[in-house]
């Protein structure tokens, strides 16, 4: 069977429970959101192809449960993800305290060079927030992470995010098939659709903090 | 070493053990062009009496379509099977004969197993391995014990996997024991098969659980029994069964991975379809109650759930029996205190987590944790159900406050998610608060290792699954392990939550109620995703499913799964499961039923009505009438069918 993309990332969502990771993916995968999700029990995947500068990137996105106690299991599915949303709630104090511990985490159990962006959920809740949008870019800075604050809900960020994601790992991968291969050497053998509609990444630039 | 002399192979001899799929890696004098070829490793046993191990390549075998089913084809134990060796010789088929490898059992000097027990290498001259074979199904494991039982043996002490020939061709005296005792057998003329053909009609459960251990032993040992001229008795059947286990001790060989702990044995019984039955009505119900309101066939009460589960008018109050609320054996009016001493601690205990100030829970971090989690789960748990559907549904508060009261009466364990989703359908059910409490916590109770801090009771149970699984579907089993999901991690969400997610609440409840009555053994949970895994087992096989696909069509069999169907497979796979000849103290561990090793030596039985079953069903061969059957584990006798109970079913 032919390919019908040129490159196949492997993402992963981490956070604590009830932070939005399945509604951030549903919101990406299906365009959608729905108020009464039921909570992640073990593991799951969605698919979505992107169109990236010319290149059709398929995500593999992986959707985890979020409480401790499952996490022996879950980080077996760490292993071979090329980029890591950390995800917490910003109106919740405790998710956010906890991206360290997620760190941590995929330090112990994912790849070294692996892809990180933190996000700041449920941006919409301004009324219940608890975590300023300035400590979410301290904590960035802190990690040399890249950081932006999304809304599932209203579909603010979620787009940009990921496709933030998926061109740094790209980018990457690229350089590292540069460093080994000279330059040229890839023909897109298997690029095989070109019409899906054009995403405009660049519009969001004014409307998130990029670090 | 007589590898090839075509002309020596007799016409006709039997085939004791022969092993599909085998490899041909090496061997000596022989030319490339015969490498690499699939065949069939043997223990054959020649007209004269000696034995020898053979290999023949594929393109040599026929099938001898009228006595050989595929299922069977692996392993013909005993069975006499006619080589088709005369007539047309074709030039291809004589040259395919020279290729036969032949090693005489008192020429084998020494064999060794590597290579994860995948290769297995003969010598017939210390120091030189003529003979190379790769088991490509499992593993050499089954083909050693099978060896060993015609060779006696020692592992030599610098490599375990290495065996030394002591004395060839010594039969394991077990095994001389019970031929000798089938031959005394020859002269019964009941025919199992027969019986089990004609009773089924009037009564299939019983007469399936009655024969079905004998059928097994007749065709396992091949079909000599099937003629009508010749019944294994059940003395025999167990005799052998006993020789059969006594391998298995002599089967365990090294074990590398952690996951490949039962390695692929030969057969398994044909499945039963077992149909399922009517739900428990109220008549039936009432009519096991006595007139003070106990329960009098508390075993045929599990029974009739377990075969039908309950009508759904009688669940509220069956289900607080099977829960463990309300005991079998009280009186109503001693259920009428219970109850009332049950809902006074029900809310002395939810008045302590209600009556906590804001200030205190400020400064109690691990209740507020506790307390989030609930609130989170609860906002998510089932809100399509119009049961729970709605802004400021009352229902949910009665879910919140059912859980922070069982973060009390169990702080420890406090809220693990999945406990929402084990809660809704009793909520859903029983309406009442205090009740559905009570029955959450006897629930909790049967699955309290699924929720451990670390996990070692989820992790178990994936583990027993992959064995079960490896036991009753080796293929699917190996197919799994192949694509790096031998660890059936993508059965964690129907373990976790005892496949809440998978079906509708309708069907939940049946499942659940079933499950609760602890038959027919221990972990049939585990039986009902091995069901559901087998029936699936064309698909991911055929289509090759890798880790992410399997993943994927597992939790895409979400809400597409027939209860019924399933556990009428389950069922039937348990009835082949412990039926097996070759059933592994691993397996019987899982199903809770003795193991070989603390078997107590047959003796005398002081009761002729109890037999020893260790797991096998059977009844007492002095009375044919008898309408009940036996069922042994944990050491208790669990009666399957009473008089009682089909008397209610009929």
């Amino acid at each position: 069977m032919a390919k019908t993309y040129d490159y196949l990332f492997k993402l992963l969502l981490i956070g604590d429970s009830g932070v939005g990771k399945t509604s951030i993916l549903f919101r990406f995968s299906e365009d959608a959101f729905n108020i009464s999700f039921i909570s992640t029990i073990g593991i799951d995947f969605k698919i979505r192809t992107i169109d990236l500068d010319g290149k059709k990137v398929k995500l593999q996105i992986w959707d985890t449960a979020g409480q401790e106690r499952f996490r022996t299991i879950t980080t077996a599915y760490y292993r071979g993800s090329m980029g890591i949303m950390l995800v917490y709630d910003v109106t919740n104090e405790k998710s956010f305290e906890n991206i360290k511990n997620w760190i941590r985490n995929i330090e112990e159990n994912a790849s070294a060079d692996v892809e990180k962006m933190i996000l700041g959920n449920k941006c919409d809740l301004d009324a219940k927030r608890q975590v300023s949008k300035e400590r979410g870019e301290q904590l960035a800075v802190e990690y040399q992470i890249k950081f932006v604050e999304t809304s599932a809900k209203d579909s603010l960020n979620v787009e940009f995010a990921f496709y933030t994601l998926a061109r740094d790992i790209k980018a990457k991968m690229e350089k590292k098939q540069e460093a080994s291969n000279p330059p040229g050497g890839r023909t897109g053998a298997h690029q095989l659709r070109a019409n899906e509609q054009q995403r405009k990444p660049t519009s969001w630039l004014s409307r998130c903090s990029v670090l | 070493m007589s590898c090839s002399s075509v002309e020596d192979i007799p016409e006709q001899c039997k085939d004791l053990f022969t092993q599909d799929g085998v490899l041909l890696k090496a061997s000596i004098g022989r030319s490339i062009s015969d490498l690499n070829s699939i065949g069939m490793l043997c223990i054959v046993q020649n007209s004269d009496g000696t034995k020898c191990i053979e290999w023949r390549p594929n393109d040599l075998i026929t099938i001898d379509s009228d006595t050989q089913d595929q299922e069977w084809a692996v392993v013909n134990t005993i069975g006499r099977r006619q080589r088709t060796l005369s007539g047309n010789m074709t030039s291809d088929y004589a040259a395919a004969r020279a290729r036969i490898i032949r090693i005489p059992l008192d020429e084998l000097k020494t064999f060794k197993c590597s290579r994860n027990n995948q290769q297995m290498q003969f010598s017939t001259k210390q120091g030189v391995w003529q003979n190379t074979f790769y088991f490509q199904h499992g593993n050499a494991e089954i083909f050693v014990a099978y060896l060993k039982n015609h060779v006696k043996t020692a592992k030599t002490r610098h490599d375990r996997n290495t065996y030394v020939v002591v004395e060839p061709n010594i039969e394991s005296q077990v095994l001389n024991r019970s031929f000798a005792e089938l031959d005394i057998f020859t002269e019964n003329t009941t025919d199992v098969v027969w019986n089990l053909v004609s009773n089924f009609k009037q009564r299939p459960y019983e007469t399936t659980l009655e024969a079905f251990s004998k059928l097994t032993d007749i065709v396992y040992y091949g079909n000599e029994g099937m003629n009508g001229k010749r019944d294994v008795s059940e003395e025999v059947a167990e005799l052998l069964t006993k020789s059969m286990s006594a391998l298995e001790d002599t089967t365990t060989v090294t074990r590398t991975d952690e996951y490949e702990v039962i390695n692929v044995k030969p057969t398994l019984p044909p499945r039963p379809c077992i149909p399922r039955g009517t739900p428990l009505s109220t008549e039936k119900w009432e009519g096991l109650q006595d007139p003070e309101g106990r329960v009098t066939e508390i075993d045929g009460v599990r029974q009739l759930i377990f075969r039908g589960g309950v009508a759904h008018s009688i669940r509220n109050s069956v289900w607080k029996y099977l829960l463990d609320y309300h005991p079998w054996r009280m009186t109503d009016a001693e259920i009428k205190i219970l109850q009332k001493r049950k809902t006074e601690e029900y809310f002395s205990m939810k008045l302590q987590w209600r009556s906590m100030t804001d200030g205190q829970e400020s400064r109690f971090s691990e209740y507020r944790d506790r307390k989030s989690l609930v609130e989170k789960d609860v906002n998510r748990t089932d809100r399509t159900h119009p049961f729970f559907a709605g802004d400021n549904n009352p229902n949910l508060m009665v879910l919140q406050d059912i859980l922070m009261t069982y973060v009390m009466y169990n702080f420890d364990l406090g809220y693990v998610q999945g406990m929402s989703d084990i809660l809704a359908p009793l909520l859903l059910l029983l309406g009442n608060e205090v009740d559905t409490f009570w029955c959450f916590v006897g629930f909790m109770e049967k699955i309290a290792s699924n929720f451990d801090m670390d996990q070692a009771g989820m992790k178990q149970q994936l583990v027993n699954l992959q064995q079960l699984l490896t036991f009753a579907s080796p293929e699917l089993a190996k197919h799994l392990a192949s694509k790096d999901s031998g660890n059936m991690y993508f059965c964690f969400r129907w373990l976790l939550v005892w496949f809440k997610r998978e079906f509708s609440h309708r069907d939940i409840m049946r499942l659940w109620e079933v499950l609760w009555t602890g038959l027919p053994c221990a972990n049939f949970h585990l039986f009902i995703c091995v069901a559901i895994l087998d029936s699936e087992k064309d698909v991911l096989i055929s289509k090759d499913y890798g880790f992410t696909e399997i993943l994927k069509h597992v939790n895409d069999l979400s809400m597409c799964l027939d209860v019924d169907r399933i556990l009428s497979t389950a069922e039937g796979i348990y009835h082949q499961i412990i039926s097996a000849p070759h059933l592994s103290d691993q397996i019987r561990i899982i199903l809770g039923i003795p193991t070989v090793g603390s078997r107590p030596e047959p003796e005398p039985e002081p009761e002729p009505q109890t037999s020893q079953t260790n797991g096998n069903v059977e009844t007492d061969p002095g009375q044919t009438d008898m309408e009940e059957v036996t069922l042994e584990y944990n050491g208790l006798q669990i009666s399957i069918v009473t008089k009682t109970v089909w008397a209610l079913l009929a």
